[in-house]
């Protein structure tokens, strides 16, 4: 065999072995209404139904003592990685991993009486670094450069119905759990190891 | 030589020609909340009776002080992918067709919102 066409095909060869840049984008949900400025929402005093009129349903809601709160988001991720190893060929002793993410979003918070008026509103938009890493791993890869799971995860109404179902730590505090619809709501990315989830030990 | 220039262009295709990926993930409840269906509610007349036979169990009910709200959430995500080996890209996008309604103590309507996603056109 010639030696430029072997040097060609090993070269070939080694780019389809070896992992290389890859992007993840998420969208998550809409853009918020430029209009629905929350000091504009709170001096008029307006009613629950021109709030919804306003933004649509919300996508986060809650029952609070004086009344209930809703919630309306956008999110938008950027994550990059670039990583080599020798993974695909079933010999995975050395990977060299770099990644980084990008968030950025915005978030409403409206809260209500029990007359159905608006008490207060709250508005944030941010666009940060996410955080990120590299690594090299020889023979296993244990740690993966950026996560970005707990910002990606399912609406918490999907589990409202199996919340009696956890593990059981989960179970004897759903009382403080933000998926009841009873007890306050949290944004995505929340940490869990502090604050009203920590008895859940997740 | 005519087998080894095969054999470049069958490797060629495996470096440069990569693959593409496409896939959907569908969550929640049925969306029976169009327009022609929330046409037949009104606000101070429906109850939540009229409101659960048009639409069925909703994905979370919540208790308010003598009140309650039902909501209905489906969550459809939609991803598309270049798979060129040396660079892979993906994009995921979730969007939340949505209902709320809120009823009195007196299981009458009170008020109510929906949202159905449209596509982006294009």
């Amino acid at each position: 065999m010639p030696a430029k066409p072997a040097i060609i095909a090993c070269t070939l060869l080694a780019c389809w072995l070896l992992t290389a840049c890859s992007q993840w984008r998420y969208e998550l949900g809409a853009p918020l209404p430029e209009t629905a400025l929350p000091h504009d929402l709170s001096q008029q005093g307006i009613s629950l139904a021109q709030a919804l009129e306003l933004l649509g349903p919300p996508q986060r809601m809650s029952a609070t003592d004086s009344g209930f709160v809703l919630a309306w988001e956008h999110w938008h991720i950027q994550e990059n990685s670039i990583g080599v190893s020798l993974g695909a060929l079933g010999a995975d002793f050395l990977s060299a991993d770099w990644g980084e993410m990008r968030v950025s979003g915005e978030f409403m918070l409206l809260t209500f009486n029990g007359q159905h008026t608006l008490t207060s509103a709250a508005r944030s938009r941010w666009d940060n670094y996410g955080g990120g890493g590299q690594a090299i791993q020889p023979f296993l890869g244990f740690i993966s450069v950026v996560d970005t799971d707990d910002l990606t995860g399912i609406m918490p109404q999907h589990t409202w119905g199996s919340s009696l179902l956890q593990r059981l730590p989960g179970t004897l505090n759903m009382a403080s759990n933000p998926a009841s619809g009873q007890s306050g709501l949290q944004q995505r990315g929340t940490p869990t190891a502090i604050g009203q989830q920590s008895l859940e030990l997740e | 030589m005519k087998h080894h220039a095969m054999l470049v262009v069958l490797a060629l295709c495996a470096g440069l020609l990569g693959g593409c990926a496409q896939f959907e993930s569908k969550r929640g409840v049925e969306v029976n909340w169009q327009q022609d269906v929330t046409a037949k509610l009104t606000r101070g007349e429906s109850t939540r009776a009229n409101v659960l036979a048009l639409l069925g169990p909703p994905s979370q009910v919540i208790a308010l002080d003598g009140e309650t709200a039902l909501y209905y959430l489906f969550e459809q995500s939609e991803g598309e992918g270049l798979v060129l080996i040396l660079y892979n890209r993906m994009r995921i996008d979730t969007r939340y067709d949505r209902a709320i309604f809120f009823f009195n103590e007196q299981d009458v309507l009170t008020e109510f919102s929906t949202l159905i996603h449209e596509p982006d056109a294009g």
